[in-house]
């Protein structure tokens, strides 16, 4: 095992609100790390800066030994290698299903249009979504779509993948059919940062659970020992909300 | 950064290509045989106005015409209205001017003149059944007069005394419309052009001797052109030695002429004065629509570029583009025109003829919409759209082309068909710059005719059809590209 990422005191301000105030992470190779954490609390702004989504202020961020800081990085190869899925999904709306997952081994010469084809399919398959190829986003469900999204991401052929609350904007009876395909690739070992308050997901996959408020991490461990017995005061507060809505 | 240096590099090409065309056509004409261009009025009859043919007669068009002949030299003769002439010369767009210019100590401090080659007055005249017999009956009623015209200035000049106010007009025919009309009581005129006027249809009458007796000159800019000025002084003594200047102007003012024109028009039909004007009018219309393609074309271009630049992450070209969009947005059509036609020749000392500075004018005002809109269209794609494909690894030009553009372009492409139909239309405001497209063509019919109503309709059908077709090209095509 070996670090994925590092993150040495990671501070992001927008103006004067300082949003991440020093964090410091680091995850392993294979590692399946659950986030939580009340609403504002810089969940979203942490995963953007580590694709560079959001310019850090300060800090380091070192993604498989590059550190992102380094003028002579060139961020597109990095992003190439840390997959994303969006709330929204975000879904290209000028291309079908097909083409969407398509689009980027393409533009990037990774495959030609054939094998990208071919690849584009399995991976729909994976996500169970097959017949979907031609549709067009539009007309698809919610939990579609985020399956989509996830094919589109699994195409680059990323070393992790982060997720930011995959399961939010969906139908409760969505969530699951995207849970699984996460829980699969959890178990294929695929490295994979995931803000979520689907605490199930939480304690089945997580290696490690992180608890995040007012800009820093208040507390992490395993998630027997977040959930059973949390030290933090503000973690107690925030689980016994969240759980016993 | 990259992208936005590339952005910014393709929008200077395309300046320096619109630049290119603009300069390329004099370059070429300066270095053929010299050609002396003039100046003159749109119509000012007797002196100048397009006969039935519409092609441009006048005492002054022959004059000049019959002294470039005997001197041996060439002359265009371009017909852009009298103010427009002035500031045409004044700029160094023109040669000279021959446009029934009064010679005055006020214009002398610009313009040089020739000898004068016409004595004429001011007149008053009023409407056919009107009871105005002096300048004491205007007191409190309104007066037309015809910006920057001597008559105008005389009127001018004794309206304290008489207690009138003044509505001015660009055209003798409106100002003699507003009169017959009944807007305006009187009208002032220098006294050969309101008897030919009179005679050829106008319905109106003179009631005052003529005042203020003026002597009509050929210009030059002052200090330009000076062997110009001297080959017609030398032609114009020639002319009034050998009976020439006699029989142009027996032509013009003599019984005869007078009968014939006035015949011809008494009661045109519709259908006649269409086929009478029909070339004229799909000369114009030819023109018209020359330059709303060229237009088109390059305003799309600037617009899309500018529009661009104002969306990259790039403070430097942003601000470029708004600061274009602001200023090109915010001057009136009108201002801008005149601008590069008259202002900018000035400061380059280079003619820019009428033909490209319309081009230009249009580029850079329907370009700045066009760049709006495109910004907009722009900004209006989800962020997340650009997120999602940043996350894949995509440079920025990338994701722009294949998942931004697209859609903002749908966005866009109502705003695109406005955009064409407005451009469309607003060839027409480069009719103040001389250009004989379509609007101008009616003004110069009109002129000639006195048939406002008529032809006027003729005009605006003919707009109308051609908005008309283009908005089908345009929803078609949008059909099209949707599926
Ligand atoms: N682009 C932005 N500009 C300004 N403030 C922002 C921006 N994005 C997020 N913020 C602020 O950062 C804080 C944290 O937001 P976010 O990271 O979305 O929290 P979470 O995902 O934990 O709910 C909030 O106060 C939010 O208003
Ligand atoms: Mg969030």
């Amino acid at each position: 095992m070996s670090a994925k990422i590092q993150v040495n005191q990671l501070q992001k301000s927008y103006g004067t609100n300082e949003v991440l105030k020093g964090l410091d992470l680091t995850v392993q190779e294979n590692e399946v790390v659950v986030m939580i954490g009340p609403s504002g609390s810089g969940k979203s702004t942490f995963l953007r800066t580590l694709n560079k989504l959001e310019e850090p202020t300060a800090g380091q961020i070192i993604v498989d030994g590059h550190d992102l800081n380094d003028a002579k990085i060139n961020m597109n190869h990095v992003r190439e290698k840390i997959g994303m899925v969006f709330q929204h999904f975000n879904l290209f709306n000028n291309l079908t299903v097909g083409e969407n997952v398509m689009l980027s081994p393409v533009e990037l010469g990774k495959l030609n249009k054939q094998d990208a084809k071919v690849e584009a399919k399995d991976l729909l398959k994976r996500v169970g979504l097959e017949d979907k190829f031609d549709a067009n986003p539009k007309s698809l469900s919610g939990g579609q779509k985020q399956r989509v999204a996830i094919a589109r991401t699994l195409a680059m052929k990323p070393d992790m993948i982060l997720f930011d609350e995959p399961t939010s904007a969906l139908d409760p009876e969505m969530v699951g059919d995207v849970l699984a395909v996460m829980k699969d690739l959890a178990k294929d070992g695929m490295t994979m940062i995931v803000v979520t308050h689907e605490m199930g997901f939480a304690k089945e996959v997580a290696d490690r659970v992180i608890f995040m408020a007012d800009g820093y991490i208040m507390e992490e461990g395993t998630p027997n020992e977040i959930f059973s017995n949390p030290q933090n005061k503000r973690t107690k507060e925030f689980l016994n909300k969240v759980l016993n809505v | 950064m990259k992208r936005a240096r590339i952005g910014l590099l393709s929008i200077i090409c395309g300046v320096i290509f619109i630049m290119g065309l603009a300069f390329s056509k004099p370059v070429n004409v300066n270095a053929a045989e010299k050609v002396y261009e003039i100046g003159t009025d749109v119509t000012y009859p007797p002196f100048e106005f397009a006969n039935d043919q519409n092609k441009y007669v006048g005492i002054d068009i022959d004059i000049m015409k019959t002294i470039a002949k005997n001197e041996g030299f060439k002359v265009d003769i371009k017909p852009i209205g009298f103010n427009a002439a002035v500031q045409a010369l004044d700029a160094g767009q023109i040669d000279g001017m021959i446009a029934g210019t009064t010679i005055t100590n006020e214009r002398k401090q610009k313009m040089d003149f020739s000898d004068s080659y016409f004595k004429t007055g001011v007149v008053m005249a009023v409407a056919k059944n009107s009871s105005i017999k002096s300048y004491s009956d205007l007191k409190g009623k309104r007066v037309a007069i015809k910006t920057g015209t001597a008559a105008g200035d005389y009127a001018k000049s004794i309206q304290k005394k008489y207690g009138f106010t003044t509505v001015t007009f660009d055209d003798s025919n409106n100002m003699y419309d507003d009169v017959s009309t009944g807007n305006s009581v009187a009208c002032f005129e220098d006294q050969p052009v309101m008897q030919y006027a009179i005679k050829t249809g106008a319905k109106l009458k003179i009631v005052t001797k003529p005042a203020e007796g003026g002597y009509y000159g050929f210009a030059v800019k002052r200090g330009k052109n000076q062997e110009l000025l001297k080959k017609f002084n030398a032609g114009l003594k020639e002319i009034k030695a050998n009976g020439q200047y006699e029989k142009i102007v027996t032509k013009y003012l003599g019984a005869s002429a007078m009968a014939s024109e006035k015949k011809d028009k008494s009661q045109n039909t519709f259908v006649d004065l269409w086929n009478q004007n029909k070339d004229a009018l799909m000369g114009g219309l030819g023109q018209t629509i020359i330059l709303t393609v060229l237009s088109i074309i390059f305003a799309t271009i600037f617009g899309v570029l500018i529009g661009l630049l104002g969306v990259v992450p790039n403070k430097l070209a942003n601000g470029f583009s708004t600061t274009v969009i602001y200023v090109f947005r915010g001057l009136p059509l009108l201002v801008l025109a005149l601008f590069i036609y008259t202002g900018v020749p000035n400061l380059l000392g280079e003619k820019i003829p009428a033909f490209i500075a319309g081009i230009i004018t249009l580029t850079l005002n329907e370009g700045a919409y066009t760049a709006a809109f495109v910004k907009g269209g722009i900004e209006a794609v989800d962020d997340g759209q650009m997120e999602a494909a940043r996350s894949l690894g995509l440079p920025y030009g990338k994701a722009m082309r294949r998942v931004i553009l697209p859609q903002g372009l749908k966005i866009m492409v109502p705003s695109f068909i406005n955009q064409f139909i407005i451009t469309l239309k607003d060839t027409s405001i480069l009719s103040i710059i001389g250009i004989l497209e379509l609007t101008q063509t009616g003004k110069i019919i009109i002129a000639r005719n006195l048939e406002g109503f008529k032809i006027w309709t003729m005009v605006a059908l003919i707009y109308l059809i051609i908005i008309t077709l283009l908005t089908w090209l345009s929803k078609w095509v949008e059909r099209r590209m949707k599926s």
